[in-house]
C-alpha cells in the first residue's frame, strides 16, 4: 500500500515537512532533534506526545447554570430595559468569551506539547464545520470543541456518535427541534453529505429513514448537556442502507460507516488536509484501504501516512498553501515570539479569512487557493511585517507594540560574520527548504551591501524580504 | 559593492517596460495576465496626467444593509389599517410619510431618494424574499450572497460565479472591490477573485515596516513576479529538495498562481493609491461610514478603474428594541450617502453607468414587540437607483394581513432581481450564475 520513506533519505528537509505537516512547524532545534531521531522514532514521537491539559485549563465562559439564572432574571425582569440591560449583559459577556475562547486555543496549538492533537482536533473543526454565529453559546463551543480533541486520534465512528449527541452541533443542525411526528432532516443529510459519505451515494429515502432515528434529542437549559427524551424518539421500524430493523442513530451510524466509500471520504479528507490537494488513485484507494481495514483509527493511519514515501515526495514537500491559522502559529512558533494581542488575531485571522468557531458554512473552509485572494496575500505580507518591526500602525492599528523578536537567539553573533553564514541558517529557518539560486544571489546581494558584523536591523529587513514572498505562504 | 540604494532599482515604469512588456513574457503567463499589464500600463501613463474617465463599461454597487431592515417602515404602507393595529407605537404616521402613491411612500427621514424616485432615478422592488425564509441573520444572510435555495448548501458567492464565469480576460484583483474588512461571501469561489479593503491606505505594502524601507520595496517587487523563474524542481542525489512548486494544474502551480496574485496585488494597490490620492469630489459626503465608503466608490469610478462590481454596507438594522430612533437615524444616513453619490456621480458624468442595488437579509415582522422594535422576517422591499433604472414600484406590495408565520409573504424571488442585474445590466447570462432562470423585472 504504502512505501516507507528509506532512513537514508531522512534529513532536515523532510523532518521539517514532518512537523509542518502534523503539527504548527518548528524552530531549527526543534528540527534537528527529530533529524537526530531518525524517521521512525520522529513519527513515534509525534504520535506519542506528552498529554496538555493540565497546562490548558478551560478559559472563562458564562457556564450553563449562570446563562440558566441569567435567562431566569430577564424574564422575572419587570421592565422591558430592565430586560433589556440583562440581554446586554449577556451578549457583552458572551462576546469576551468569544475572545478568551479564540485566543485560548491559538496559544495551546502556539504552545502545546501535542501538536498533532491540535492539528487534527483543527481538522475536524473545519470538517464538523460548527459557527458560534447560530450556536450562540461560547461554553458550547469549547465543550465541542474538547470533544473533538479527545476524539481526534481515535476512531472515527466513535467521534461521529460524540458528535451527533453535542450541544452545539445539535443546535448548529436544528437536532433539536428534531420530533417523532416530524423529523428535522438537516441533521440526517449533513451526516451524510458533509461528515462521511458525500454526495451522491445516498439517497432521499436514506435521509428521511435515518432522521426518524436522530428523533428524540434535546438539550438540558440548566445544564447545557445532552439529553435523550424518549417520547420524542421514533422507535419504529426503518430501512436504511437495505437494513430493516428498529434502527438506533448509533446503528445508523455503524451502517454509514460500514461502507466503504465512507473510508474513501474520510481518507480524502485526510490526505487533502496532511498531504495535498489532488492525491492520486492509488494514494486515495491507499488510505481508504488503511481506514477500512483499522475501524477509521486515525492515529494508526496517520502513523502510516507520515512514515510513507509518498507523504515525502518531491511534489507534496512546499506545495501546500499555509492556512491563515498554520501561517501564524508556524510564523510565531519560527520567529521565537508570542501571539499579538487578541484585537490584532480578531481582525487579522477575519481579513485573512479564517475565524475559529465561525467557519463560513456548513462545508467549513475551501482551504488551498481559497486562502488567497489579492487582498489576504498583501494582508499575510503586512502581518509579516508587524510581528518582525513590532510597529502596530503597520495593520492599521495604534497602541501596543508586539513582543520584540530575540534576533539575538536567531541570529547569533556568530552567523553574522559573513553573508554565508547568516543566509543559510536563516532562509532555512523561515523556508524549511533549500533557496533556489538565483534567489539566494538576490538575497546575498543585499547582504554584500551591508556593513559587518550584521545588525539586528539587517538581519530584521532580510527576514521581512523573505517573509514577503509567494514561497513563505507555502508548506 | 554596489549601495543598498543601487540593489534591484527599477521605477514602477522601468519594471513595467522592462521586466514584463519588455522582456519576452514567459510562455506560462496566461492571456489575462497579458492584458492585465497592457491595461494597467495604459493606465499607469495616464494617471501621469489627469485622472480620466474614458471607461464605459457599466457598474453595479450591491449595497448590504446588515441587520434585516424594516422594509415595512422603509416603504410605509400608510393607507393601510393593518399597518397601525400590528405597530402601535412604532408605525409612522400617514401626514410623514413621503408619499408615493395612495397607498405607500418612504420613512421621512427619505426624502433625497423621495426626489430622486421623482426625478427618474429610483425603482423600489416590493416583498423581496425567497420560499421557506430562514430567520437567523448568519443563514439568510449566506442565502442571499450565495444566491441559493434556503434548503441548499452553497459555498460559492453569486458575484464569485459572475466573476468566474463572465468575466474572462479581466484583472482577477480589481474585477469586483469590496469596501469592507473582510471578503464578503458574495464574492468566494474556490479560486477568489476580487479584493477587500476598508481603507485604501491600508491596502498596500508596508515597505516602512524594514529599516530600509525603498529597499523593502524593491524586494517586494522583485521577488514578487512571475517571469524570475526561480520555482525548479531540483532535487539533488542526497535527497535535498530545493524550493519546488506544487504540481501544477490548468492554472498553473500553486506558486505560479500566488506569484500571480502578489503581481495582481501590487498593480491594483498602485493603481487604487494613485486614484484615492488625486481624487476629489465634486460634492460632500455626509460623515459617516457608508457616506465615506460610498465617496471612495465614487472617486474609484471617476479614476477610471475598470472594476465592474463594488459593494459597500451599512450596519445596524437588527432594530429590536426602541426601533423609532435608531431607524430614522439609519434611514438619514442612507439617504445623505446615496443622494451624495448620485450627485457625484452625475457630476462625473457616470451616473448612467451606474447602478446601486440594495439587499437585507430580510425584513422585520409585521408586528411590534414589546420592546418598541421588531423581530426578525422575511420578505422586504430594495432599492434599484441609478441613471439607467427605470423608476417605479415593481413586484406587489404583500398583503398585512394574510401573512405566513407573522411574516410578509414574498411576491418577488431576490434571484429575480439578480437575474435582471446580470442580463440587462451586466449584460452577461443569468443561467450560468444562478443555475437557472428567473423571470426577469423590468426596472432596467
Amino acid at each position: 500500500m504504502f512505501s516507507p520513506l528509506p532512513e537514508k533519505h531522512w534529513d532536515r528537509v523532510r523532518a521539517a515537512h514532518l512537523l509542518n505537516r502534523a503539527g504548527f512547524g518548528g524552530t531549527p532545534t526543534e528540527i534537528d532533534r527529530l533529524v537526530a531521531l531518525g524517521p521512525d522514532r520522529a513519527v513515534d514521537s509525534i504520535l506519542n506526545a506528552e498529554p496538555d491539559d493540565e497546562f490548558f485549563p478551560p478559559p472563562s465562559m458564562v457556564e450553563p447554570a449562570a446563562r440558566f439564572a441569567f435567562k431566569q432574571r430577564e424574564k422575572a425582569a419587570v421592565t422591558e430595559e430592565g430586560k433589556k440591560e440583562l440581554r446586554r449583559q449577556l451578549g457583552e459577556l458572551d462576546r469576551l468569551s468569544m475572545l478568551d475562547l479564540r485566543l485560548w486555543w491559538l496559544n495551546r496549538m502556539r504552545y502545546t506539547t501535542d501538536p498533532l492533537r491540535e492539528k487534527v482536533t483543527l481538522f475536524w473543526h473545519g470538517h464538523f464545520a460548527t459557527s458560534n454565529q447560530k450556536v450562540n453559546d461560547p461554553w458550547m463551543m469549547w465543550v465541542q470543541n474538547e470533544t473533538l480533541r479527545h476524539g481526534a486520534l481515535g476512531k472515527f465512528p466513535a467521534l461521529l456518535k460524540e458528535m451527533s449527541r453535542d450541544p452545539a452541533m445539535i443546535r448548529w443542525l436544528d437536532l433539536g427541534q428534531s420530533r417523532r411526528e416530524h423529523p428535522n432532516e438537516n441533521f440526517a443529510r449533513e451526516l451524510m453529505e458533509l461528515f462521511s459519505l458525500g454526495e451522491g451515494h445516498y439517497n432521499e429515502k436514506d435521509v428521511q429513514e435515518s432522521a426518524r432515528a436522530f428523533t428524540g434529542y434535546r438539550i438540558e437549559a440548566e445544564t447545557g448537556t445532552f439529553r435523550f427524551k424518549a417520547k420524542e424518539f421514533d422507535a419504529g421500524q426503518k430501512v436504511f442502507f437495505g437494513q430493516t430493523g428498529l434502527l438506533t442513530s448509533d446503528q445508523i451510524i455503524d451502517l454509514i460507516t460500514a461502507q466503504p466509500q465512507c473510508a474513501r471520504f474520510i481518507g480524502r479528507k485526510l490526505w487533502k488536509f496532511f498531504v495535498s490537494d489532488d492525491p492520486s488513485e492509488e494514494a486515495l484507494s491507499g488510505i481508504q484501504q488503511l481506514l477500512y481495514s483499522n475501524g477509521y483509527d486515525i492515529a494508526a493511519t496517520l502513523r502510516t501516512v507520515f512514515r510513507s514515501e509518498e507523504f515525502y515526495a518531491p511534489k507534496v514537500i512546499h506545495s501546500q498553501i499555509k492556512s491563515p491559522v498554520q501561517w501564524l502559529i508556524q510564523t510565531t512558533k519560527m520567529l521565537e515570539t508570542p501571539l499579538p494581542d487578541a484585537g490584532v488575531i480578531e481582525n487579522s485571522m477575519s481579513s485573512l479569512g479564517q475565524v475559529l468557531f465561525a467557519p463560513p458554512n456548513v462545508k467549513g473552509w475551501d482551504g488551498g487557493r481559497a486562502w488567497i485572494s489579492a487582498s489576504s496575500l498583501l494582508y499575510r505580507y503586512n502581518f509579516a511585517a508587524y510581528l518582525l518591526s513590532g510597529k502596530a500602525r503597520i495593520l492599521g492599528g495604534g497602541g501596543t507594540k508586539v513582543a520584540v523578536i530575540p534576533l539575538g537567539q536567531i541570529a547569533p553573533a556568530g552567523i553574522r560574520t559573513t553573508p554565508d553564514a547568516l543566509l543559510s541558517p536563516i532562509s532555512f529557518r523561515i523556508f524549511n527548504v533549500t533557496v533556489p539560486e538565483k534567489q539566494e544571489g538576490t538575497y546575498l546581494g543585499y547582504l554584500a551591501a551591508h556593513p559587518l558584523p550584521y545588525t539586528d536591523n539587517t538581519v530584521r529587513d532580510l527576514m521581512q524580504f523573505m517573509m514577503g514572498t509567494p514561497e513563505y505562504q507555502l508548506n | 559593492m554596489k549601495s543598498p540604494k543601487e540593489q534591484p532599482v527599477h521605477t514602477r515604469r522601468e519594471f513595467l517596460r522592462t521586466s514584463i512588456l519588455g522582456g519576452a513574457l514567459a510562455s506560462s503567463v496566461p492571456l489575462f495576465l497579458e492584458k492585465t499589464f497592457l491595461c494597467l500600463d495604459t493606465m499607469a501613463a495616464a494617471t501621469t496626467g489627469q485622472i480620466t474617465t474614458g471607461k464605459d463599461g457599466t457598474i453595479l454597487v450591491v449595497l448590504q444593509l446588515a441587520g434585516g431592515n424594516d422594509g415595512i417602515n422603509t416603504l410605509v404602507p400608510y393607507a393601510d389599517d393593518a399597518y397601525y393595529k400590528a405597530r402601535p407605537r412604532i408605525a409612522i404616521a400617514g401626514k410623514d410619510v413621503l408619499r408615493i402613491n395612495p397607498y405607500a411612500g418612504f420613512h421621512p427621514k427619505l426624502s433625497g431618494l423621495r426626489s430622486l424616485y421623482a426625478e427618474g432615478h429610483l425603482g423600489m422592488v416590493q416583498g423581496v424574499g425567497y420560499p421557506n425564509p430562514n430567520r437567523s441573520h448568519f443563514r439568510s444572510t449566506e442565502i442571499w450572497q450565495t444566491a441559493s435555495d434556503a434548503e441548499k448548501n452553497v459555498t460559492d458567492g453569486w458575484l464569485g460565479r459572475y466573476f468566474d464565469n463572465c468575466c474572462s480576460g479581466a484583472d482577477p484583483a480589481t474585477v469586483g472591490i469590496a469596501i469592507a474588512g473582510q471578503t464578503p461571501q458574495a464574492f468566494s469561489s474556490a479560486t477568489p477573485k476580487g479584493i477587500a479593503f476598508s481603507n485604501p491606505s491600508q491596502y498596500r505594502y508596508m515597505a516602512e515596516a524594514a529599516s530600509e524601507p525603498s529597499t523593502a520595496d524593491q524586494f517586494m517587487r522583485v521577488m514578487n513576479q512571475p517571469d524570475e523563474g526561480h520555482f525548479s524542481l531540483s532535487e539533488n542525489a542526497g535527497g535535498s529538495i530545493g524550493m519546488i512548486a506544487g504540481p501544477p494544474d490548468k492554472e498553473g502551480s500553486t506558486v505560479e498562481f500566488l506569484q500571480r496574485t502578489a503581481l495582481e496585488a501590487r498593480m491594483s494597490s498602485d493603481k487604487i493609491l494613485e486614484i484615492t490620492r488625486k481624487s476629489k469630489s465634486a460634492v460632500n459626503y455626509p460623515t459617516n461610514q457608508l457616506g465615506n465608503n460610498l465617496n471612495l466608490v465614487a472617486r474609484l469610478i471617476a479614476g477610471g478603474l475598470p472594476t465592474r462590481v463594488y459593494y459597500v454596507s451599512q450596519g445596524g438594522f437588527d432594530t429590536h428594541a426602541n426601533q423609532l430612533p435608531a431607524h430614522d437615524r439609519l434611514m438619514g444616513d442612507l439617504d445623505a450617502s446615496l443622494s451624495a453619490f448620485v450627485a457625484d456621480l452625475k457630476a462625473q458624468g457616470n451616473l448612467d453607468r451606474v447602478m446601486v442595488v440594495s439587499f437585507s437579509e430580510f425584513g422585520r415582522r409585521v408586528a411590534e414587540n414589546a420592546s418598541g422594535g421588531t423581530d426578525h422576517g422575511a420578505a422586504a422591499p430594495l432599492f434599484v437607483l441609478g441613471g439607467g433604472v427605470k423608476p417605479g414600484l415593481y413586484g406587489t406590495y404583500p398583503s398585512l394581513t394574510d401573512l405566513h408565520d407573522g411574516d410578509l409573504r414574498f411576491s418577488t424571488d431576490f434571484r429575480s432581481v439578480y437575474a435582471t442585474v446580470l442580463e440587462r445590466w451586466l449584460g452577461v447570462p443569468s443561467e450560468v450564475v444562478l443555475g437557472k432562470k428567473y423571470p426577469l423585472l423590468p426596472f432596467v
